[in-house]
């Protein structure tokens, strides 16, 4: 019987193809079972939901009197206010800390959508009215980071930061 | 394998397609068609890519200590007053109207040439043309008046001028207008040539189009019932969360919308350019459905940190955006090995030497050639970017600017540039202006980028934000931040070199150069011979459609129902934007 061509009916791979389609689902598994790793272990997630806040009316709020309150046990609650273009109604605000201080952190917006990451530190969210944003953050290490708005806010969001000082001696006292 | 088969009979020679379509020249309405778009992409690159090397220099200490004192200021920003300003302008001239016509002009003339057919309706391909210019324009005047400074991802409740919202909403009904004269014309042909795969590339632009009109409804939403009634002062509250919700919707698939384009070139333009055959046609449409399907329900990484999206969300979302990598790793698959095939065809034998014997010489080739090397950082910074908690780290810093300069702005942007620099000669009937002056601006493009990539990726870990005036009133710029905000300059001043360069060559090709009809093929894909099997399902539209809108009913329903019922029905005041 004459030989004749006939057209392949099915997904034709290449031998070389299918180890890098291997690779690829395992390499990905790993990536993700790390990220899986990260949460569990380090504890690292990102910022869940904080609740539901009234932006105009957030003088019958904890945002009433924003700033650091110390919940003793080195334990403090910081209440951070957004706001064009200052933290806590103060362009050069400052938090002093002790070393090893556990801060729960409290944000929320009075106007626009701003953002707020602190320099060296897993923190990082977007601060949007409306809504409370919640972190757990401890400061291991003493010195002066810069507390940042990270979404552009108008005019003035480059000059939007305040300082956050870890002392080594054990003294706290939320100042501006 | 022997072909021991003997119930099926041989199938019918396909009938050779008539050639409606020169193949070395375009015909007149391609030209026309093709030639607008062009034209007025890069007459608004021209603004947006010059504020680019002038924000580096302005966030550099080193230059705006210069700057101080000599000019006595600030460093300043060409044409605009401002940095907000330009930087708005950056985003949206580049971002938004570079691409959204280089894409439709490159669309129309894609189907066109593989299906050797015009498009269902000519008119409709001018349609959408001018309702993006009137879009484009008023947009650009918002932003020239200063009216409308809140960056092209307009982020309520800061508010622009009711012109900026329209214009954009206009822009992208121009697209829809061309997005469905190009469902029409394919449709048509399957009538035509029943039981025929379409030809690689068009499957690939009615991909980005499915894609692109689903996930745009996701902005269209958030323009027309939230911002512009907020805008015109009809309402006088907005949900900030909901329209993030929407905006991310559509602001992943549009990453993947400027990409797709990028994608037809290597696959389809590349192998005829380099005089090989695709390694995989398969494996490419794969990955180009793979994209349109699982672009728009990963959009959740992008809102890692916002307090309105439950935790659980945000898992799930990360684990779907590592497999929409699984396409973009299957082209770097696909793609090497026909690269591999033109070296060896250039007479490579070792495992290696098929990278060096390479025509990188040819701007056409090493574009493509240099945005491929930009979008391994690209790929790898964006699967780092979309890692649940890594995001931690990086998300609104530098780090994510240098992410998007190797991808929007390394492979896409040089292989946009790749076909410019075929089809600009094609249109004009003159030769390639200055050919060296083309090569230099590809290697210094890519070079600079690498610089500026790098920098702004170092600056970020060290906790530098992005879209922050850096050299304005009132900044903190650390000494790690600033050392490499210094080096991003650098990157700049050699990206400004780079970017004379391209206009020296666009200009001159489109003005200047000798008139010479060149006599290259054109490397748009014919209809295909049907000797390689595709599984037809791959075109099933009626069931692709279906499993986009379930997917991410799953994926981003309870993400939007969850946003709107935290606010318990409250909407925020709108407030006035910085400029106002």
């Amino acid at each position: 019987m004459a030989q004749v061509h006939v057209p392949e009916q099915q997904l034709h791979i290449d031998p070389y193809e299918r180890r890098w389609l291997i690779m690829i689902v395992v390499m990905l598994g790993v990536f993700f079972a790390s990220l899986i790793a990260g949460a569990l272990i380090y504890g690292v997630v990102p910022a869940g939901e904080g609740g539901f806040i009234n932006p105009q009316r957030l003088d019958e709020t904890m945002f009433a009197s924003p700033g650091l309150r110390d919940m003793g046990n080195n334990h403090y609650d910081l209440v951070l206010l957004a706001q064009m273009w200052n933290w806590n109604g103060n362009p050069n605000y400052e938090v002093r800390l002790p070393v090893g201080a556990e801060v729960e952190f409290y944000v929320t917006s009075r106007d626009v959508t701003h953002g707020m990451l602190i320099e060296g530190h897993n923190i990082n969210f977007e601060v949007i009215p409306g809504h409370i944003a919640r972190a757990h953050l401890t400061f291991t290490k003493a010195g002066e980071y810069r507390l940042l708005c990270h979404e552009y806010c108008g005019r003035l969001h480059q000059a939007m930061h305040a300082t956050i000082i870890v002392e080594a001696a054990p003294s706290a006292e939320g100042t501006s | 394998m022997a072909t021991l088969q003997p119930a099926i009979l041989p199938q019918a020679e396909p009938t050779k397609p008539i050639l409606t379509h020169p193949l070395t020249s375009l015909m007149r309405y391609e030209r026309f068609q093709v030639g607008a778009h062009l034209l007025i992409a890069f007459v608004a690159l021209s603004v947006g890519i010059l504020m680019g090397p002038f924000q580096t220099f302005r966030r550099s200490p080193f230059m705006n200590a210069w700057a101080l004192e000599n000019l006595g200021t600030a460093m300043p920003m060409p044409i605009f007053s401002y940095y907000y300003q330009a930087l708005t302008a950056h985003g949206v001239l580049n971002a938004l109207v570079f691409t959204t016509f280089f894409i439709m002009g490159m669309s129309y003339f894609v189907v066109q040439r593989s299906l050797q057919r015009p498009m269902k309706s000519g008119l409709a391909v001018w349609a959408s043309f001018w309702i993006m210019v009137v879009g484009m324009a008023l947009a650009g005047g918002a932003i020239i008046g200063n009216q409308s400074n809140v960056l092209y991802t307009f982020y309520a409740p800061m508010l622009a001028h009711w012109a900026f919202y329209l214009g954009l909403a206009l822009v992208i009904v121009g697209s829809w207008v061309g997005a469905f004269n190009v469902f029409w014309t394919y449709a048509d042909w399957k009538r035509d040539n029943p039981g025929q795969k379409a030809p690689l590339a068009t499957y690939a632009i009615v991909c980005n189009f499915v894609m692109w009109f689903s996930a745009s409804l996701g902005v269209a939403i958030e323009v027309l019932t939230m911002l512009l009634p907020l805008s015109l002062g009809w309402v006088d509250t907005t949900d900030p969360q909901v329209a993030r919700i929407f905006f991310w919707f559509f602001g992943h698939p549009l990453v993947y919308f400027w990409l797709i384009p990028a994608y037809v070139s290597w696959y389809t333009m590349l192998p005829k350019q380099l005089g090989v055959k695709l390694f995989s046609d398969s494996f490419a449409r794969i990955a180009f459905l793979m994209i349109a399907i699982l672009s728009i329900p990963i959009g959740v990484h992008h809102l890692f940190t916002d307090p309105g999206v439950s935790e659980l969300a945000k898992l799930y979302h990360s684990a779907l955006t590592f497999v929409v990598a699984v396409p973009s790793l299957l082209t770097a698959f696909n793609i090497a090995a026909t690269i591999e095939r033109a070296g060896r065809k250039r007479g490579a034998t070792n495992i290696l030497d098929w990278m060096w014997k390479q025509p990188y010489g040819d701007p056409v080739v090493a574009a493509q050639y240099m945005g491929m090397f930009l979008f391994i950082f690209g790929g790898i910074s964006g699967l780092m970017n979309a890692s649940y908690n890594m995001n931690v780290a990086l998300h609104n810093t530098t780090w994510v600017t240098g992410h998007f300069h190797t991808t929007l702005g390394g492979a896409v942007f040089l292989t946009y540039i790749s076909v410019t620099f075929w089809i600009l000669p094609k249109i004009t009937g003159r030769k390639l202006f200055m050919p060296r002056v083309a090569l230099a601006h590809v290697y210094l493009w890519f070079f600079g980028m690498i610089i500026f990539a790098g920098s702004m990726g170092r600056a970020g870990i060290a906790g530098a934000t992005r879209r922050t005036d850096l050299g304005g009133v009132g900044a903190y710029i650390s000494e790690a931040v600033g050392y490499w905000m210094n080096w991003s300059a650098v990157a700049g001043v050699i990206l400004l070199i780079s970017s004379i360069c391209l206009y020296v060559v666009l200009v001159g090709t489109a003005l200047f150069s000798k008139r010479e009809e060149n006599d290259s093929i054109i490397p748009v894909d014919g209809v295909p011979s049907q000797t390689e099997y595709a599984p037809p399902v791959l075109e099933n539209w009626r069931l692709w459609v279906t499993v986009v809108v379930i997917s991410n009913l799953i994926m981003w329903g309870p993400v939007m129902l969850n946003a709107i019922s935290l606010t318990q029905g409250f909407w925020v005041s709108g407030q006035p934007g910085a400029a106002r």
